[in-house]
């Protein structure tokens, strides 16, 4: 194998996105490095969740190369082992509704890596207490707050353990009363060292938590940066305009 | 009336539960069976289409002869189809007949298993496109994720829908009378041709079906209920962990 520099997981490049004549991502270039916390901010509907739904494959690019440790997986035909690497989390938490809590977390471990039951209940367990949740294993997903869902949902993506988990604006379905649970939840994931690649509104996790963040506008990386960079200091007028600088 | 309806059970209720068995029996298989036909039919109709050029064309056909199958079982009456296929078997076998028990719960079971198919593919496009996106973003292949995601919670979703068949169905075996299936009504038929008590014993047949009719009905809702399961869970003690041991503990993590 070769060796990489930085230690880069994905490598996006000249990505583009039609949907019929609409094209939603234009020539886009991304990296993400090992232990990379990523925030993507922009309005909406300039691309930022069909740019995550092609780094996990959910959508088939029109163009482009999506590299995972230097292998393009773009136009993989089976595309499951490689999604055992890269989590997911979505804004409508997605819970298996047919499940409690603890299966959630361990219907991958058993059916994906084929883990003894003992096994996977001892690991998802584990990662429920660690987003906080392991108190309620038994219960099913709509017997729980949205913030508890997603905390659940979180705790079912790192159980997998994943290289990196792709959050599509992880806490806008979300009463305010219980965004600061998730995010304080990824904050410690952040510390942690995961890598991380998060479409989010939240600007003041954007700028306290990423070490990187990228400004899309109309299907493009208008602008990238350290949060300090792009925060106090952005060089594109566009970029501004959105941050009400 | 009541008295003659005491005596009609009295001098044949060997016949009348012997009808009421056979009903039984094939509204149950039959609706069991149609729903094993509805889902392998639902799955396939609601697979993906196939990358490669030469399965497409495969799917194509088979979705061509599956709907056909569908809407002529669907659009054409029961008693017809009972006909058509216990006499064809006969013209294609040199006029041998199809045991008339076999032929009733074939009949019942293709004709459900058409209804099924469109209900079971119902259910399964009315689940959340996000619970197919969660199972595959877990790397679970479309398969695993129809069977241990989706299929479960269509199901659950179309149980009403089932029972209801079921229902029908034992409603609707007394058309196979035309083929001599000794059902319910076929028996109230051959027992008014010797006590020529029609309306006593049409009578006490329709109390009879109403009685399973309505008896099922009951009992399949209380099963839907027991299987949402309680309303309420048990909060476990918790230990949650801090950032600072998880961080220690993800670190470790990293160099596996
Ligand atoms: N499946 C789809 N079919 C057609 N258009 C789509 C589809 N998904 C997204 N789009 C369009 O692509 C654009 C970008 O969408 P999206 O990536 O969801 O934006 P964002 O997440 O930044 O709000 C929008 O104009 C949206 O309408
Ligand atoms: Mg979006």
């Amino acid at each position: 194998m070769i060796d990489y520099p930085n230690c880069e997981i994905i490598r996006v490049e000249h990505l583009s996105k039609s949907f019929g004549d609409h094209q939603v991502l234009k020539d886009v270039d991304f990296v993400v490095n090992k232990g990379d916390v990523t925030c993507i901010i922009g309005s909406s509907g300039s691309g930022k969740s069909t740019l995550l739904r092609c780094i996990n494959l959910f959508e088939t690019p029109s163009g482009g190369q999506i590299f995972y440790h230097g292998q393009d997986v773009a136009h993989k035909k089976d595309p499951d082992l490689y999604r055992r690497n890269v989590g997911m989390v979505f804004q409508s938490f997605n819970l298996f509704n047919n499940y409690n809590v603890l299966s959630n977390c361990t219907l991958g471990l058993r059916k994906v890596l084929k883990m003894k039951k003992a096994e996977a209940n001892e690991r998802a367990l584990h990662y429920l207490k660690i987003v906080g949740m392991d108190a309620y294993q038994k219960a099913k997903p709509k017997q729980l707050s949205g913030g508890q869902k997603q905390r659940v949902a979180i705790a079912r993506a790192l159980s997998m353990h994943p290289e990196v988990i792709l959050f599509d604006e992880p806490t806008s379905a979300l009463d305010p009363e219980m965004v600061g649970e998730v995010l304080s939840v990824m904050q410690d994931l952040a510390k942690s060292g995961l890598t991380m690649i998060v479409v989010t509104h939240e600007m003041n996790f954007a700028k306290n938590v990423a070490n990187r963040v990228v400004f899309m506008d109309d299907g493009v990386i208008l602008e990238e940066g350290t949060p300090k960079q792009i925060f106090e200091n952005p060089k594109e007028p566009r970029t501004r305009e959105f941050l009400g600088l | 009336m009541f008295e003659t309806i005491g005596i009609i059970i009295k001098d044949y209720y060997k016949w009348i539960l012997e009808g009421v068995g056979y009903t039984m029996l094939v509204a149950l298989i039959g609706t069991l069976v149609g729903l094993g036909i509805g889902i392998l039919i639902g799955v396939f109709r609601t697979m993906p289409t196939p990358k490669n050029k030469f399965l497409k064309v495969l799917k194509k056909i088979a979705d061509v002869i599956l709907s056909a199958y569908v809407e002529v079982f669907r659009c054409t009456p029961m008693m017809v189809q009972a006909m058509v296929i216990f006499w064809g078997f006969a013209l294609l076998n040199d006029g041998q007949t199809l045991n008339v028990t076999v032929s009733a719960l074939i009949i019942v079971s293709i004709n459900t298993g058409a209804y099924m198919a469109e209900i079971v593919r119902g259910g399964i496009i009315s689940i959340d496109q996000g619970q197919f996106e969660a199972a595959h973003a877990i790397g679970m292949s479309h398969s695993k994720t129809m069977f241990y995601v989706v299929i479960p919670q269509a199901l659950r979703n179309i149980l009403p829908s089932v029972s209801n068949e079921f229902v029908i169905n034992i409603k609707d075996t007394s058309v196979l009378n035309v083929i001599g299936f000794a059902e319910l009504f076929f028996q109230a038929k051959t027992i008014v041709k010797i006590n020529y008590e029609t309306f006593a014993t049409y009578l006490l047949v329709a109390a009879i079906y109403f009685v399973l009719t309505y008896s099922i009905t009951l009992l399949l809702r209380f099963i839907e209920r027991k299987m949402d399961g309680k309303k309420n869970y048990k909060v476990l003690g918790s230990q949650n962990m801090d950032a600072e041991s998880y961080a220690i503990e993800m670190g470790g993590n990293k160099n596996d």
